[in-house]
């Protein structure tokens, strides 16, 4: 999908490059950011089925079905796999460390608790899930060890929220060189089959489908600045472990931590949107590490009692991979009334350039 | 013949006179009531002024000199007439009627056929036209909303309101036209929308407390509310119309837009043995602004027209009727300020609803009625989107965001009325009641097919006790209905004063199409109906003592005295799927209980009428079951008044409606400081909704009609319950929309 659409871009930039052949040819190519844009987020409508990756500074955006991938492998140099929060997928460690070991008697003891599933009456959600802020600094699957034995093997729950339920699994992960070895089963089944994954620069993570292998999800690590998404949050409730429940929201909305960009909340009571100039920036912190500043914080209601709305009393400014700084502010959550299609707009303070 | 009421009662059998003696010397003659008891110390004033009475067994010297003269026959609490007797007649029994005014009105609720409400085996309240009128009502809510023991709470993302009888929720209540079962139970309240009934078409309201269930079938466990409408047999021709303007709060605009507007125009015309009939209505509610500032409302505007045709035909011993009745109902729900896109939503009902009625009498001794419909009822959410940037509005056509529900209900029931001798009656019947429902979040379903048949039988071992046993049987399609209902209603009267009405019943609630195939899925939304649900039942106690006296000449005085227990187990409530327990499902699971005393008090003299009620309910404590300390019962008062006076002089009348709702409390689980759960005890606050109506008469035909609704400016009163209502905003719930003033004229000509 992502190629599908680089492709007319690169043509045109063949065909500019022939045209200008006679110049000197070796001069990078600039694209000028985009001033000002309105994303109409293509979240798949009512049942929130996708999660969209939006870069600003070219009006694009991707959109992958929630549930086409089950485990994303960490790209950098460190070992760290997570797990699909878009699914609401939960995984809990069985301190064995051969898949042959877990078996029926794990699920059952697993599924009368209830704690691999997330439900607002699983007030230990918080301890099967990645951090929902920021995943790879607190990942539910320990950081993969070079040494095989101390990798224990996993039950996962691929998730349910949003997603149709599917069988559970059993995973173990090693490293194998310097990329991963993913070897797993149903989790009351016997026949196990094995990935390799390899890391790969450009991306944050490389994405594996239990059914599929290797898939693509996420844009390149630069080729994205927010994404909305159905997913797991989580939120202060003192009868919880450590007094945080982690549970599904519909209209999540990250900014990429891992790629280098960074945000920052604004109230229109501080500095109105229409007003906001570039030296304001000097005044605001942004966020490098909390994937969730933008998150759930820009809607409103929602329950039993009330609709849920955009707040407009708050927008956001952006900051890309690029240094070109957006200020951006959501507009609707509906499409032609239909929920799971939001839409934002956005416009340039300062180019990067 | 001498005219003695303008009260259109049935086509019933005035006199029977019986003939059986041809001595023409003086003999002994007896006046009786039309149920044939002796009627003592009645009056007989012939023409020239003298006065016979009636010894305690009602019987009086016929004498001679009564033969070929007028006299009037009269006894408190019957209708006096007038007869003449030749020197050839040889009667010797006088059946005089049974009083039928407002305090004594006709009821036909839960019985074969009309009957003054006080020989009712059950207790009915029956809230007459002539109150209704008097109050210038434009919806059943505001004709009830000063009733003992009913009170409403809005819905108003819907526009919509529910009721609650006796402490019971509306599901549990049957709501009947002309004994016809209304079809089309919708939203989490499972409730017919009883304001979607023409106010106008009214001819009295008839409630009856505790369950019917043995009568009337599924859901009528709380009660059942059975709207009778009008029906003009009596006239050759007839026109009625009825213009109302009415402000909303302060907000008023004439004729259109902002305000309550009520248009109605009626006629109706017999030729031979038919009657034809024909009526339109249209009300348009401009909803309510109240604190809200941008294009969204706080009531929502709403527009009904209503339409009714009818075609009766009355024979010799056969009397048939055919009804058409037509609901179009808009409600407006406009979406706030956006930036992008503006979202309205139309809630649009429509509803046709063929009725045919009708009874058969074969002899003295055997009778039959019946009551047929066919409902086909639909309501569509439309979302209409207006995109800020292009100002382009348009019907959505995105997947998911218009929804229709459809419904598709017939009903049969027939009874029969077989008299054995002369204590006995026989009333058995069949029930047939089809129902389907189809829409966005319904499974596809086959239906709910009820086959019910029931018997009841009147038995009256003396003349002043009658026992009505029950029994009712069912087969239903869909769930599991109670196999055998029984019931059983007494009333003895102790005097003619006194009468004692005890009552033992099974109710039942069933299911609804959605509780049995609701599925709604999506992200944050895993909720599914139960296929395998089971009936509600009840079992349920009430009675009643009602003692009516004549305190002075032209002073009556009335009270009734109730108390009820209902006590109701496999409840249906939401709770999580044992097999998955993500998903909330629906199970039999609660139980619930409500119990209570009312007392009714009429006090009725020449010109004025006055109306003092007292209840007291209490509502199970749901947490009671885990909390052993707390109170099983939370209680509410509620008092009523309603006084009218006639100043004859101005041919006015002036009545004022009361009603004085005590605060409710609950418990629900909350968090201490401590993070620990406990129950919290909870409340919702009282309040006090008082009109004042004016009627004044202009000639014969025409009446005017002015005044103030809610004088004491009630819009919403508070809650302390933290988690709130769905639908509702915060701690508030809606109660009115403020002081409203009145004015209406109706004009009826008749021949």
């Amino acid at each position: 999908m992502k190629h599908d659409r680089l492709l007319p871009i690169c043509l045109l930039f063949i065909g500019a490059g022939l045209f200008t052949s006679c110049n000197d040819d070796s001069a990078p190519i600039v694209i000028p950011p985009d001033e000002t844009g309105l994303i109409e987020v293509n979240g798949g409508g009512a049942t929130f089925p996708n999660t969209a990756f939006i870069k600003l500074r070219s009006s694009e955006q991707t959109a992958v079905k929630r549930d086409d991938w089950d485990l994303a492998f960490y790209s950098g140099s460190d070992f760290k796999v997570l797990i699909n929060g878009t699914t609401g997928a939960m995984a809990s460690a069985t301190g064995k460390t051969s898949l042959d070991e877990v078996g029926t008697e794990e699920v059952s003891a697993a599924e009368s608790t209830g704690k691999l599933v997330l439900s607002f009456t699983n007030l230990e959600s918080i301890l099967h899930v990645d951090d929902p802020a920021n995943p790879l600094n607190k990942p539910i699957i320990a950081p993969i060890s070079a040494s095989d034995d101390e990798n224990e093997v996993y039950l996962l729950n691929r998730g349910s929220s949003g997603a149709s339920e599917r069988t559970w699994k059993k995973i173990k992960i090693t490293r194998n060189g310097s990329g991963y070895l993913l070897e797993h089963a149903d989790a009351d089944g016997s026949s196990s089959s094995t990935l390799e994954i390899s890391k790969n620069d450009s991306d944050n993570f490389v994405y594996v489908s239990f059914e599929n292998g290797i898939v693509e999800v996420e844009p390149a690590k630069e080729d994205w600045d927010i994404a909305w998404t159905a997913g797991t949050s989580s939120t202060p409730f003192p009868q919880a472990s450590n007094g945080i429940l982690a549970y599904f929201f519909q209209d999540l909305v990250y900014h990429n931590i891992y790629g280098g960009t960074t945000a920052v909340e604004v109230l229109e009571e501080d500095i109105p949107y229409e007003n906001f100039l570039f030296s304001d920036i000097a005044s605001l912190t942004f966020n490098s590490d909390n994937r969730l500043t933008i998150g759930s914080s820009w809607r409103g209601g929602g329950g039993p009692n009330s609709t849920p709305a955009v707040l407009e009393d708050r927008y956001y400014i952006v900051k890309d991979s690029e240094d070109n700084y957006y200020k951006l502010r959501f507009l609707s959550l509906t499409k032609d009334g239909e929920r799971g299609r939001p839409s934002f707009e956005y416009e340039l303070i300062n180019s990067g350039l | 013949m001498f005219r003695f009421s303008l009260n259109k009662i049935t086509a019933s059998i005035l006199f029977i006179l019986f003939c059986s003696s041809f001595t023409l010397a003086q003999q002994k003659a007896r006046i009786t009531s039309s149920s044939g008891e002796e009627i003592p110390y009645a009056t007989i004033q012939l023409e020239n002024g003298k006065i016979i009475k009636t010894d305690i067994d009602g019987k009086f010297d016929l004498d001679i000199a009564m033969r070929n003269k007028r006299f009037q026959i009269s006894a408190l609490g019957y209708q006096s007439n007038w007869y003449y007797l030749s020197e050839n007649d040889t009667i010797k029994e006088f059946r005089l009627k049974e009083e039928i005014n407002d305090l004594d009105p006709v009821v036909v609720t839960g019985n074969y056929e009309p009957q003054s409400a006080r020989n009712s085996v059950y207790q009915v309240r029956s809230i007459e036209k002539k109150t209704i009128q008097n109050r210038a009502s434009t919806s059943i809510q505001e004709a009830l909303n000063t009733q003992l023991g009913i009170r409403f709470s809005q819905d108003n993302a819907l526009g919509s309101s529910n009721l609650e009888l006796l402490g019971l929720s509306g599901q549990n209540v049957k709501i009947l036209i002309d004994g016809v079962p209304m079809v089309g139970r919708q939203g989490t309240s499972n409730e017919i929308n009883i304001n979607q009934i023409d106010i106008n078409r009214i001819e009295r309201i008839e409630i009856v407390e505790g369950p019917m269930s043995v009568v009337y079938g599924a859901d009528a466990l709380a009660g059942v509310i059975n709207i009778i409408t009008k029906k003009d047999l009596g006239n050759k021709w007839s026109v009625m119309a009825r213009i109302q303007e009415e402000t909303v709060g302060v907000e008023y605009q004439p004729f259109t837009s902002k305000g309550n507007h009520i248009r109605s125009i009626s006629g109706n015309l017999g030729i031979e043995k038919w009657n034809f009939g024909a009526s339109f209505s249209q009300n348009n509610f401009g909803g309510w602004k109240g604190e809200k500032t941008g294009r969204d409302y706080e009531w929502l505007p709403k527009e009904q027209f209503f339409m009714n045709l009818s075609a009766s035909w009355t024979g010799k011993s056969i009397y048939t009727d055919y009804q058409l009745d037509y609901l179009d109902e808009t409600v407006f729900s406009y979406g706030a300020d956006a930036r992008f896109e503006i979202l309205d939503q139309n809630f649009i009902t429509s509803r046709w609803m063929h009725r045919l009625s009708g009874r058969w009498e074969s002899s003295n001794s055997f009778g039959l009625t019946w009551q047929g419909a066919y409902t086909n009822y639909s309501r569509d959410s439309e979302t209409w989107v207006t995109n800020v940037y292009s100002g382009e509005r348009y019907l959505s056509q995105a997947e998911g965001v218009n929804a229709t529900i459809h419904y598709q209900g017939f009903t049969w029931r027939m009874m029969a009325d077989w008299k054995s001798g002369n204590n006995l009656r026989l009333n058995p019947g069949i029930d047939i009641n089809l129902e389907k429902g189809a829409g966005e979040r319904i499974d596809s379903n086959d239906g709910i097919q009820d086959y019910a048949v029931f018997l009841s039988a009147d038995w009256t071992p003396s003349p002043n006790v009658s026992v009505k046993p029950g029994l009712r049987k069912t087969w239903n399609s869909a769930y599991d209905a109670p196999p055998i209902i029984p019931s059983i209603n007494t009333k003895w009267n102790l005097s003619d004063q006194l009468a004692i009405r005890f009552a033992y019943a099974n109710g039942f609630r069933a299911p609804s199409t959605r509780e049995l195939y609701f599925n709604f899925f999506d992200a944050s939304h895993s909720i599914t109906g139960n296929p395998n649900l089971e009936a509600e039942t009840s079992n349920s106690i009430n009675g009643s003592l009602d003692w009516k006296k004549q305190v002075f000449e032209g002073v009556q005085l009335k009270t009734i005295v109730g108390g009820f227990y209902n006590d109701i187990s496999n409840r249906i409530a939401y709770a999580q799927d044992p097999e998955n327990i993500q998903v909330t499902t629906l199970i039999n699971v609660d139980k619930y209980k409500t119990t209570g005393i009312t007392i009714g008090e009429n006090l009725s003299m020449k010109n004025w009428n006055f109306n003092l009620g007292f209840s007291y309910i209490g509502r199970y404590n749901q947490l009671s079951q885990e909390e052993s300390d707390l109170p099983i019962f939370v209680w509410t008062p509620e008092i009523t008044s309603d006084i009218s006076y006639q100043i004859r002089p101005w041919k006015t009348t002036a009545s004022l409606f009361y009603k004085w709702t005590g605060s409710l409390p609950g418990y629900e689980i909350s968090i201490d400081e401590n993070e620990n759960t406990k129950p919290k005890e909870i409340e919702l606050d009282g309040y006090q909704w008082m009109d004042l109506t004016f009627k004044k008469e202009i000639g014969t035909n025409l009446n005017v009609h002015l005044g103030i609704k809610n004088l004491f400016n009630i819009t919403q009163i508070n809650s302390s319950s933290e988690s709130g209502a769905a639908h509702s905003t915060g701690s508030q719930r809606p109660i009115g929309y403020g002081r409203s003033y009145f004015l209406g004229l109706t004009y009826q000509l008749k021949n």
